[in-house]
C-alpha cells in the first residue's frame, strides 16, 4: 500500500504557484515550464487551481508584510503531505530586497521550505532539476 | 521661491519647470488645460526637504513634460486635490498620501493604496525621519478588518478576486460589485508586492541601484535600467558612445518582443484559447535565447549600465539575430491572420472594454492602451532616447479602443520591433560600447521617460553630490493604466472582465514597487 501511494505521489505532483512579492522574473520562468519547450507535464506535474488540490507549493519572491498572512493561509489550506519549493534568490533569502521596510524576508521565515532553488531568476532547467530531486527524495524516503 | 537646502546646478525636468505656491497649483493646471486639450498627469513626486515636503507635478502636454514644483509644510501637509479636473491623478495622490502623508483636500477616496492595512498611522516611510526599525513586528501587532467575505447589499453582490487566484499571476485584489451579470463597481487594492524599492534605492550607490531597479519588474527589466541610467547620465552630462546606444536599443526591443509575446499568450489563456498560449510561448523561446546570448541571462538582462552597456555584440551573433528576426516576422504574419480570422478571439474581445480617445486622455492612459484608442503617443517618437532618433519605425495606432484593438496594436508593434532590431544590427556603429563615468554624481535632478512594453515609464532621480541618490521616484505604466480598467469594466459583463483586464497588460510588481 505504501509503495502505491509513493508511486502515485511521485508520478503526479500537482503544484500551486504563489507569488508573495516577486518581480515576475521567476514567475515567467515557472510559466515557461508549462509551455512546449520545457513541458513539465512529462513528469506528471500539473498546475492545480486551488491550494486544496495541490501537493507542492511553488513560491516565488520575497515575502512582503501584506502577503505574509496569505502565504501562511495558503500553506495551511494544502492537504498533507505537502512540500514547499522556494524559487529564486528572493524566496530563498530575501535577495536584493532584504531589509526593506515592507519586507519580511525569505519564505522560510513564514513556512517550512523543503527545497531551495537559487538564481535570479533560476533557469527553467534548474527548476526542473529541483523538482525532480524533490521527487527522488520522496521515493527514497 | 522654492527654498532648497541644496543648490540645484543642473535641471532636466522636461520642457519647463514652474515654481508655484501650493495653493495656486490647481489654478495653474486649470489654465494649462484650457491651453492644451491633451494635457494629462504623468506623476506626482514627493521629496522630503527637511522642513517641508516638495511636490512635483509632472504634466504630460503635447510638447513634452512640464513640471510644477511646490512645497507644503511638513507638520501640516495639506494641498487641494486635482482629481476633479484630471481623474487620472487619483492614484498618484493616494500614493503621495501613503508614502509622504500629504493630505489632498476633497479627494474622493483617500484610502491606503500601497502600504499594508496594518501599517501604523502617522508613519510615512519615504520621509527621511521615519523610524522604520522593527516595523514588521509593529505591523503584525495591529489587527485590522478586511472586506474579504462576499456580501450582498440589495441587488449588488460583492465578488472578491484575489490575492491568490488562478487567473492572476500576481497577488492583487479586486472587489467587483455586480448586479446580475453586469459590473457596477470595481475597486482594485494594490500593494501586495510593495517592496519599498524607492527607499532602498536611497541606501545603495548609483551602480548598485541599476541592479536594484531592474528587479522592480522581471518582464521589462531593461526599461527600468535604461530609465534610471539615462537620468543619472543626464545629471552627469555623459555622452554614451554610438555603439552603446545601438546595443541598448537592441536589448530594449528584445525586451518588448518577449513582453508582448508573453501578454498575447496570456490573453489567449484568459479568453479560453489555450492552444494560442502554447504556440505564442513556443515562439517566445528564441527571443529568450537571443537575450541570453547577448546578455548572459534569459530574463534579467543586467546589460545596461551607466555609460553604456556591459557586453558587446560579437560578429558571429549578427547572422543569428537576423535569422531569428526574419523567422519572427513570418510567424507574426501567421498570428495576424489568426487574430483577424478566428471567430473565438473576436467574439471574446471585440467591443469589450471600449475606451474612447477623449477618456484615454482624461485618465492619462499610456502606451499601447492609449494607442489602441487612437491617441498617438509613444515616447520613442515624442522624446527619443538611445538610438530611436536615428532608426525609422512606424507608430502603430488603432481607432476602436476595445480589447481587440489593444491586442492588435501589440501584434503590429512586434513586427515593428523586429524591424528595429534588424535595422540596428545592420547599422551597428563601430567604436567603444562603454565609457568610464565617475562614481560620485554631481548635484542635480533629472526626469526621464522611456517607452516600456506597457507604456511610458518615468524615473525621477535627485542627486545630492554623494555616492547615493537623494530620491528615486518610479512611475510605472500600469499605475497609469489601472484607472482605464476601472472605467471600462463598469457596465460590462462580468464574463468580459478577464479579457478586458488582460488587454491592459497589467504588471503589478511594477505598479507596487
Amino acid at each position: 500500500m505504501n509503495s502505491i501511494t509513493t508511486w502515485a505521489r511521485t508520478k503526479s505532483p500537482w503544484v500551486i504557484h504563489f507569488n508573495s512579492g516577486a518581480c515576475n522574473g521567476c514567475d515567467i520562468e515557472v510559466i515557461a515550464l508549462l509551455t512546449p519547450r520545457f513541458d513539465v507535464e512529462r513528469f506528471g506535474i500539473k498546475l492545480a487551481p486551488s491550494p486544496r488540490h495541490a501537493d507542492v507549493l511553488l513560491t516565488t519572491g520575497v515575502v512582503t508584510t501584506q502577503c505574509a498572512q496569505r502565504l501562511k493561509k495558503i500553506y495551511d489550506q494544502m492537504p498533507e503531505p505537502k512540500f514547499v519549493i522556494a524559487i529564486g534568490a528572493c524566496a530563498c533569502s530575501g535577495g536584493v530586497f532584504k531589509g526593506n521596510y515592507s519586507v519580511e524576508g525569505g519564505v522560510d521565515k513564514i513556512i517550512p521550505v523543503n527545497m531551495y532553488i537559487p538564481g535570479c531568476p533560476p533557469k527553467p532547467e534548474a527548476i526542473i532539476d529541483g523538482v525532480v530531486k524533490l521527487l527522488n527524495s520522496l521515493k527514497e524516503a | 521661491m522654492f527654498s532648497d537646502n541644496i543648490q540645484i546646478k543642473r535641471n532636466f525636468l522636461g520642457k519647463a519647470t514652474i515654481i508655484l505656491e501650493s495653493k495656486s497649483i490647481k489654478d495653474a493646471i486649470v489654465k494649462l488645460i484650457k491651453k492644451d486639450n491633451n494635457l494629462g498627469i504623468s506623476a506626482i513626486t514627493g521629496i522630503d526637504l527637511d522642513k517641508t515636503i516638495g511636490l512635483l507635478y509632472h504634466l504630460r502636454t503635447s510638447e513634452g513634460i512640464i513640471t510644477l514644483k511646490t512645497e507644503v509644510q511638513k507638520n501640516k501637509p495639506v494641498i487641494s486635490s486635482i482629481t476633479d479636473i484630471i481623474p487620472g491623478a487619483n492614484f498618484h495622490e493616494r500614493e503621495a498620501a501613503d508614502l509622504f502623508g500629504v493630505i489632498f483636500k476633497d479627494h474622493p477616496n483617500l484610502k491606503r493604496l500601497v502600504l499594508p492595512e496594518s501599517w501604523p498611522k502617522d508613519l510615512y516611510p519615504l520621509r527621511k525621519d521615519a523610524n522604520l526599525a522593527d516595523i514588521s513586528t509593529k505591523c503584525n501587532a495591529i489587527s485590522y478588518k478586511t472586506d474579504e467575505s462576499p456580501s450582498q447589499k440589495g441587488n449588488l453582490v460583492n465578488i472578491i478576486v484575489g490575492p491568490q487566484h488562478p487567473a492572476l499571476l500576481e497577488p492583487e485584489k479586486f472587489s467587483l460589485k455586480v448586479d446580475g451579470e453586469i459590473v457596477k463597481y470595481v475597486e482594485p487594492r494594490i500593494g501586495y508586492v510593495h517592496r519599498g524599492v524607492e527607499k532602498a534605492a536611497e541606501k545603495k550607490t548609483y551602480l548598485q541601484d541599476v541592479f536594484l531597479v531592474e528587479r522592480i519588474c522581471g518582464i521589462c527589466n531593461s526599461c527600468h535600467a535604461i530609465a534610471f541610467v539615462a537620468s543619472v547620465e543626464k545629471i552627469l552630462g555623459t555622452q554614451v558612445p554610438d555603439r552603446g546606444k545601438y546595443i541598448r536599443t537592441i536589448i530594449l526591443e528584445l525586451n518588448r518582443l518577449h513582453s508582448h509575446l508573453l501578454l498575447l499568450g496570456h490573453a489567449g489563456l484568459e479568453i479560453g484559447y489555450e492552444a494560442l498560449f502554447q504556440y505564442l510561448w513556443r515562439d517566445r523561446e528564441p527571443i529568450m535565447d537571443l537575450t541570453e546570448m547577448l546578455t548572459g541571462n534569459r530574463v534579467i538582462a543586467s546589460s545596461i549600465t551607466i555609460g553604456g552597456v556591459r557586453r558587446d555584440i560579437k560578429e558571429n551573433h549578427i547572422p543569428l539575430i537576423k535569422k531569428q528576426m526574419a523567422h519572427l516576422q513570418e510567424r507574426m504574419i501567421f498570428y495576424k491572420n489568426l487574430f483577424e480570422n478566428e471567430p473565438s478571439i473576436k467574439l471574446r474581445t471585440k467591443n469589450v472594454g471600449v475606451l474612447s480617445a477623449k477618456e484615454a486622455i482624461k485618465l492619462s492612459v499610456v502606451g499601447p492602451v492609449a494607442r489602441a484608442s487612437g491617441v498617438p503617443i509613444d515616447v520613442r517618437k515624442d522624446d527619443p532616447y538611445s538610438a530611436y532618433e536615428e532608426i525609422p519605425f512606424k507608430l502603430v495606432t488603432r481607432k476602436d479602443g476595445d480589447s481587440y484593438s489593444r491586442l492588435m496594436v501589440r501584434l503590429d508593434e512586434l513586427i515593428e520591433s523586429a524591424k528595429i532590431i534588424d535595422y540596428a544590427v545592420d547599422n551597428l556603429p563601430n567604436g567603444p560600447y562603454r565609457i568610464k563615468v565617475p562614481r560620485i554624481v554631481v548635484v542635480g535632478e533629472a526626469l526621464t521617460r522611456v517607452e516600456a512594453p506597457r507604456g511610458a515609464l518615468l524615473y525621477y532621480v535627485k542627486s545630492n553630490g554623494s555616492a547615493y541618490p537623494e530620491r528615486v521616484k518610479v512611475r510605472t505604466p500600469t499605475f497609469s493604466n489601472i484607472p482605464a480598467f476601472q472605467k471600462t469594466a463598469i457596465g460590462g459583463n462580468i464574463a468580459d472582465v478577464p479579457a478586458n483586464f488582460v488587454s491592459l497588460d497589467p504588471c503589478f510588481s511594477c505598479t507596487d514597487r
